[in-house]
């Protein structure tokens, strides 16, 4: 049987292509817009991130410089001061019939020599200059020597891995969050023992730092690190921005542990 | 040629398959997307039942050997599941009109099926209701474009909806001809119209294809293997 208008087909093939590249052009057309969309949000995101980097960069430098003209000021002048201090308190002639004086006389000279040490201690650890002339890992093994009283805590060291920082402040940046997490162990997790190490995996360096105190789980530091009474973190988390690293906190059955993941080529 | 032309006839009744296959790898889904899983179950154990009907139709007595009220049938399920898939979705863009859809489909069909045409009519299926439906299902389809369009998020990588409709998109804008006038070019073309119902099977496979890729759930990995430094 034969309809009387054989455009029926032609209608069907028509309506069919048709329809067809209507949608395919629609599709092509909304695919395209979504590419534009994403790259715009993707160079508005970097331009952000950039932005950020810079602004985090700056408080860093300044935070540093600040560090260095206080250690600088303390180093020499107050350590300066106090020195000639204790040289005119030794020149002092005593009344030597007056036996009273002398257990005065050397308390006094001993609160002056506690006083150089600690002025120097405060003044090193505001401006490493083991890091600046030794590197980073010197600079943390002498950090934990002299920071870490070793009748109350075993420590050690396995730091024999290769690592170049792209620039001296970036080992400054890797010197702080690792004195930044040492205080918090000290202050924080009661732990007898400490221990860190480092491993280079592929380009990307990895200081672990291990103790058998009470330690973070990941989610303890996500949430921490909100915190406004948390500036440690803080500190943290903006050098670890401006150097694209991360860090995982875990509590394993032997202990706990921090690994940080820097990149090396940056 | 003869083996593509099985497979071709048969396609309806093998295509769900893919979709059902990786459904069972990926068991599990978002919720937006179980009815995009139960339409492929259905679809499954209809197209079996239509394509058996049809290759039986000589020894199966009549009227049980039309499988035309199946293709009603489907329809109506398909538009029902597909609508609430958009309307899982949650996108604010005409919701109250996306959630009136289905029930302005489902009073037509009554009336339809009551008065003007055969639920059960054995020479022909319902041309009107499963154009309509393409109809709709091209609508949904359309306004998901917009709202992505219009809306300020960023789109991810991996968007499960994106396949489904694109695929089911596809589907309908091809057939919505087909089945607008299937039964015209049944009752005086008959030859055309199965030759044409052979695109329609093709663009089934496809859209089954898509719904198979909406199905494919990335795993996500341990924070320490999610460290990328760059």
């Amino acid at each position: 049987m034969n309809h009387p208008d054989g455009n029926i087909k032609l209608l069907v093939l028509l309506g069919i292509s048709v329809m067809l590249l209507l949608f395919v052009s629609f599709l092509l057309v909304f695919i395209s817009t979504q590419r534009r969309k994403y790259q715009y949000q993707k160079n508005l995101q970097r331009l952000r991130e950039a932005q950020q980097d810079l602004l985090i960069e700056a408080a860093v430098r300044s935070e540093e410089s600040e560090r260095s003209r206080i250690a600088e000021a303390l180093h020499d002048e107050m350590g300066a001061l106090l020195f000639s201090a204790k040289l005119h308190f030794q020149n002092i002639r005593l009344n030597e019939n007056d036996p009273g004086n002398w257990p005065l006389f050397r308390k006094g000279q001993e609160m002056l020599d506690e006083a150089i040490r600690k002025i120097r201690g405060i003044s090193h650890n505001l401006h490493s200059s083991i890091l600046q002339e030794f590197g980073l890992f010197e600079a943390i093994k002498h950090f934990l020597r002299t920071s870490v009283d070793e009748h109350l805590m075993e420590t050690g060291t396995s730091l024999e891995c290769q690592y170049t920082p792209a620039s001296k402040e970036d080992a400054v940046s890797v010197y702080r969050m690792v004195q930044e997490l040492v205080n918090n162990i000290l202050k924080h997790a009661h732990a007898r023992k400490l221990h860190i190490s480092c491993v280079n995996n592929g380009g990307v360096l990895v200081i672990t730092l291990f103790h058998n105190g009470a330690g973070l789980t990941q989610e303890q530091f996500e949430e921490l690190k909100f915190k406004q009474e948390s500036m440690g973190f803080k500190i943290i988390q903006n050098r670890l921005i401006l150097l694209k690293g991360k860090l995982f906190f875990s509590i394993r059955p032997d202990g706990c542990y921090i690994d940080l993941y820097l990149p090396q080529t940056l | 040629m003869a083996f593509f032309g099985v497979l071709l006839d048969w396609s309806e009744a093998w295509a769900p398959l893919i979709p059902i296959a990786v459904w069972l790898r990926h068991r599990q889904q978002p919720r937006y997307l179980a009815p995009v899983v139960a339409y492929v179950w259905f679809a499954f154990v209809t197209d079996l039942l239509i394509d058996g009907i049809w290759k039986l139709r000589l020894t199966i007595p009549p009227p049980w050997n039309s499988n035309n009220w199946l293709y009603n049938l489907h329809s109506l399920v398909r538009l029902f599941l597909f609508s609430w898939f958009f309307v899982r979705l949650r996108q604010p863009f005409l919701p109250r009109l996306k959630r009136w859809i289905p029930v302005l489909f489902g009073l037509y069909a009554a009336v339809d099926f009551g008065f003007y045409e055969h639920f059960f009519d054995y020479s022909n299926l319902s041309s009107r209701l499963l154009a309509l439906e393409a109809g709709l299902l091209l609508f949904y389809c359309l306004q998901y474009y917009f709202y992505k369009v219009k809306e300020d998020e960023e789109m991810a990588g991996d968007q499960p909806d994106f396949w489904v409709v694109t695929g089911l998109g596809v589907y309908v804008a091809i057939n919505f001809f087909i089945f607008l006038l299937y039964k015209e070019l049944s009752v005086y073309y008959t030859r055309f119209a199965v030759d044409i119902w052979n695109v329609h099977n093709v663009s089934f496979i496809l859209l089954q294809l898509f719904l198979a890729r909406a199905l494919i759930q990335k795993k996500t990995h341990s924070p320490a293997a999610r460290y990328d430094p760059l």
